[in-house]
């Protein structure tokens, strides 16, 4: 006999709202419902009310883990409406705090897996190494969640002293290599919970346009970093890890392998970033009548702006936003399918979602 | 990898596309959305999102639909006078939840599919949020 378990809208793992109502036989899911939009806050709509300067703080409040990545966007779509670009400086600075926020993004998700799989050594390791990210990302901007960092035509903040960054660079590299990395893919408690677990198949992946970590982890090659360079990242020197199993480990794997990435663009960035101003464009802003769209690689994988604007106008006409999250979460519904009830958080938790994204 | 000069020909387009502040657009023509996508799905394009934008006056609305081709974001714009357009969920997968939401957001009806349970809230009414005339 079928019975159904609704879990959520309070998730088990994730403090965030949506519900998940499984079909099951048995321990053994057979189908799933995803019901999301607790909270969802209409911010498309409030956009249309804000001017150029508020809607850049507007956005900014998408999503409070990749807040420098939605103003990234935002931003960098303005520009092309504006007939502005970024000073080199300016983009060397976005390339640093998207990898910088990449790394804590990423290292925080490691936590709540260990968490999930009920390894709270694992979980404190990683909170200690996400604390370290977060201190260079307060000390470059003064803040730790919304950096403000952004504006049409370049940077707020300049980072005096590069350079100063890289001890950090090797430390963290340092733990990810000694400890995280080494107790993930060989520790028999990890193993047991991810191997083979809530296998999103390649093929599948791709009917549902799935992106990020989770489109890596299940064979598909794509990363807008390497593909459709923005900011500095086409003078940047990096691997984008794939893997093809499509299971939990492999989703495990591609992070903890992309932060090791992230380091090494940030050593890049860090060195090489050339002298000069960090914006162009003074206080006013000559808006073109038209639309325009930017995809950035965000920690969880592709996020769009499209922005409508009219000649004259200090609002935009349409801002509209597609989260990784939004695209990925559909997917859950396959990967559940045949696992075991006690697999399934961290089977959701695995496609790193985002509900504040989602419910933008 | 297709030459961006040479797509309009893969996808069976009368015009070549124009590169446009981040977007290469190509016009669909006499082509119905549905041919578009089979094609997209045929070249190995991926699906990335639908933009909608309401129309001044009776104008009904814009939908541009994005792909992605081998980094390259490809738009289409298709422009309907009522308030319907053939949904494409069924050829393709990556379509489900957009649609969803414009149906929820401007009231537009994707013929051919079922929207139950909404997507974004738990209210019976559609249109709210982002059509004009409920808006105001």
């Amino acid at each position: 006999m079928s019975y159904k378990i609704p879990m959520g809208p309070y998730h088990p793992g994730l403090e965030e709202p949506y519900k998940l109502n499984m079909i099951c036989e048995g321990e053994t899911v057979q189908d799933a419902e995803l019901n999301i939009g607790f909270n969802f806050r209409g911010m498309e709509h409030l956009a249309e009310t804000r001017n150029y300067y508020q809607v850049i703080a507007l956005m900014e409040r998408v999503c409070g883990i990749c807040s420098f990545i939605h103003t990234l966007t935002l931003c960098q779509t303005m520009e092309k409406l504006t007939g502005l670009e970024a000073p080199p400086r300016a983009k060397y600075i976005r390339v640093v705090m998207a990898e910088l926020e990449r790394l804590h993004s990423h290292v925080l998700w490691a936590g709540v897996a260990a968490k999930l799989m009920g390894f709270k050594t694992m979980f404190m390791s990683c909170f200690a190494l996400r604390e370290k990210v977060m201190d260079v990302l307060q000390a470059i901007s003064g803040n730790r969640v919304n950096y403000s960092m952004n504006r049409i035509g370049g940077v707020n903040r300049d980072i005096d002293d590069p350079t100063s960054l890289l001890p950090l660079i090797d430390e963290l590299e340092s733990a990810m290599n000694k400890t995280i990395i080494p107790i993930f893919t060989t520790s028999s408690t990890a193993l047991s919970r991810c191997a083979g677990v809530g296998i999103l198949a390649h093929d599948k992946a791709v009917s549902c346009g799935v992106v990020g970590p989770m489109a890596r982890a299940s064979g598909i090659n794509q990363d807008l970093r390497r593909d459709a360079p923005y900011a500095a990242y086409a003078e940047m020197e990096f691997n984008v890890p794939v893997e093809p199993a499509g299971d939990v480990k492999a989703r495990l794997l591609v992070r903890a392998l992309e932060i090791l990435e992230s380091c090494k663009i940030l050593r890049q960035a860090l060195t090489k970033m050339p002298s000069g101003e960090i914006s162009v464009g003074g206080d006013k802003f000559p808006f073109e009548t038209g639309t325009a769209a930017c995809r950035v690689e965000a920690p969880r994988g592709e996020v769009i702006y499209s922005v409508s604007w009219k000649a004259g106008s200090r609002n935009p006409a349409r801002v509209h936003v597609r989260t990784p999250t939004f695209v990925n979460m559909p997917a859950v519904r396959w990967m559940v399918q045949g696992a075991r009830l006690a697999d399934t958080p961290l089977i959701q938790a695995s496609i790193d979602p985002c509900y504040s994204c989602t419910d933008r | 990898m297709i030459a961006l000069e040479t797509l309009h020909q893969k996808l069976g387009l009368a015009e070549p596309g124009a590169e446009s502040r981040g977007v290469f657009w190509l016009n669909p023509g006499d082509k119905s959305l549905r041919e578009v996508t089979q094609a997209m799905n045929e070249i190995g394009a991926r699906f990335i999102t639908i933009t909608a934008y309401q129309l001044p006056g009776d104008e009904g609305f814009r939908l541009e639909y994005h792909w992605d081709l081998d980094g390259c974001l490809l738009g289409l714009p298709f422009q309907i006078t009522g308030k319907s357009i053939d949904s494409i969920f069924d050829i393709c997968e990556a379509a489900d939840w957009i649609e969803r939401e414009i149906h929820e957001e401007y009231a537009i009806d994707f013929a051919g599919r079922q929207y139950e349970p909404l997507l974004l809230r738990a209210t019976d009414t559609i249109g709210v949020n982002l059509r004009e005339e409920v808006k105001k």
